[in-house]
């Protein structure tokens, strides 16, 4: 949320604490205490502000991503149907050049048959390359809903499954994905940031894991809550990076590869939810985050939200 | 098809030519179907004023007028023709929203599935006939009605 204490100018940072009240604006007291707290001060302000840029990237990316699917869409409609008018046409011919050269072994025929076969064959693949558009398509429309700022039911199913078809390059052919869903209700919630979450969480499972390996989603209900865990079968994290990992900047990828702002966002966006993120690992074993999030969200915390 | 019967008439509006093509591929192959098919609402409109059409399939996002205004416009003109609205997947509440408010007879997303699409439009076209034979029939006891009037009228008229 944008936060206007940022932009205050001149004025004193209502920030720093109420102690004091020097000359100058600047509040007395210990150094080394002041110090403590600018630092305090300076990481939610660079936490905050990534978290806007990030919104921003994000609700970016939505228009763009709806904005590409409506514009394939069309054209595939007519690919696809275009595809199996064809196979149909097809269909057809080759009724018609049996009739026309009865004659089975006649050269004539088989040349005719060859041809319709090749064709044929064709056709199955565009069907089959038209079928993974469609479902990439209908993953991109799931992915990139508009009225992203208002609580609403969803569910969370859903935006998993548009997430993987999303980062489905990622896993291509390396990574199985097991999925064991349990029967969840629809829940409160901001259907968009959430699906940001299964996306950081998927992707860091995606490059936690070396070579061929697998990745387990499951759902169930416990309580008021819904529960999502995804666990993978990568080089795990060791317990004492266990507590840093939810830090914003913190992260062991390489640069360019990770901003160490991916959990930190996910975990305020689950707290925003009234949920939180558990972490169950060790080093070697795969790492297993869950997810977990109440079904109502109550007035009260939507009110503090804002 | 029954010789007293005339084949079926259907309108297809798309401001896309490349779905235009598709769709009267899709019918020419496998149905005995007259498609006309109109990339402009006005046009479609124009050509609706002089010829019958049993069904009309209408897209929906076009820049001229959506399908919705267009599918009311030809209402009034044909208030008979079976209404289908072909839309994306974002139109989908606008186009359930238009059910009542033009009489549509069934919508269908892009993109669409062939045999599911034929199926549609053969129901529809079976309601159609259907709605005209019943307009027959009402028409037929109209008639019957009246002439039994009449009877009666001159059989009392002979009593008295």
């Amino acid at each position: 949320m944008p936060d206007d204490r940022v932009h205050q100018p001149g004025g004193r940072d209502p920030l720093a604490p109420g102690t004091g009240g020097g000359k100058d604006g600047i509040p007395d007291g210990d150094p080394r205490d002041l110090h403590r707290r600018l630092d305090e001060v300076e990481g939610l302000l660079r936490e905050s502000g990534a978290r806007l840029v990030q919104a921003e990237k994000m609700a970016e990316l939505g228009n763009l991503l709806a904005g590409i699917a409506h514009e394939i869409n069309t054209p595939l409609a007519s690919i696809s149907s275009n595809t199996d008018t064809t196979a149909l046409a097809l269909q057809k011919l080759k009724g018609l050049i049996a009739s026309e050269f009865p004659d089975e072994a006649s050269l004539s025929r088989q040349r005719f048959e060859d041809a319709v076969s090749i064709a044929g064959e064709s056709l199955r693949m565009s069907r089959l390359a038209c079928d993974r558009i469609l479902k990439l398509v209908a993953g991109l429309r799931g992915f990139a809903r508009h009225d992203d700022l208002r609580m609403q039911k969803a569910n969370v199913h859903e935006g998993i499954e548009s997430t993987l078809a999303l980062v489905a390059h990622e896993l291509k052919g390396r990574i199985q994905v097991v999925k064991q869903y349990g029967d969840l209700p629809e829940i409160e919630c901001l259907p968009d940031q959430l699906n940001q979450v299964f996306m950081n969480i998927l992707v860091n499972a995606a490059q936690a894991i070396e070579g061929p390996g697998e990745i387990r989603i499951r759902t169930w209900q416990e309580g008021d809550t819904i529960r999502i865990s995804i666990a993978d079968s990568g080089t795990g994290i060791p317990a004492d990076l266990a507590r840093k990992i939810f830090d914003s900047g913190f992260t062991t990828k390489k640069p360019g590869q990770g901003t160490g702002l991916g959990l930190a966002i996910s975990s305020r966006i689950v707290q925003a939810h009234g949920g939180r993120i558990e972490l169950g690992s060790g080093a070697g074993r795969g790492a297993t985050f869950t997810i977990v999030l109440p079904i109502r969200t109550t007035e009260e915390r939507k009110t503090n939200e804002h | 098809m029954n010789t007293d019967t005339p084949r079926p008439t259907l309108l297809i509006l798309d401001d896309e030519e490349m779905v235009l093509t598709s769709l009267r591929n899709l019918f020419r192959l496998q149905t005995e179907y007259e498609v006309i098919v109109h990339s402009s609402a006005q046009q479609a409109l124009e050509s609706a004023r002089t010829r019958p059409v049993d069904l009309v399939i209408s897209d929906y996002l076009m820049p001229e007028m959506d399908g919705i205004t267009f599918l009311g416009h030809l209402k009034e003109i044909q208030p008979q023709t079976i209404r289908v609205l072909l839309t994306g997947y974002a139109d989908k509440e606008n186009a359930i929203r238009a059910i009542n408010q033009v009489g549509l007879y069934q919508y269908i997303e892009k993109p669409w599935d062939n045999s599911t699409l034929l199926i549609v439009v053969k129901n529809g076209l079976e309601k159609r006939q259907l709605l005209r034979t019943l307009e027959e029939k009402i028409a037929e006891l109209a008639k019957v009605n009246t002439d039994l009037k009449s009877l009666q009228t001159a059989l009392i008229k002979a009593f008295l």
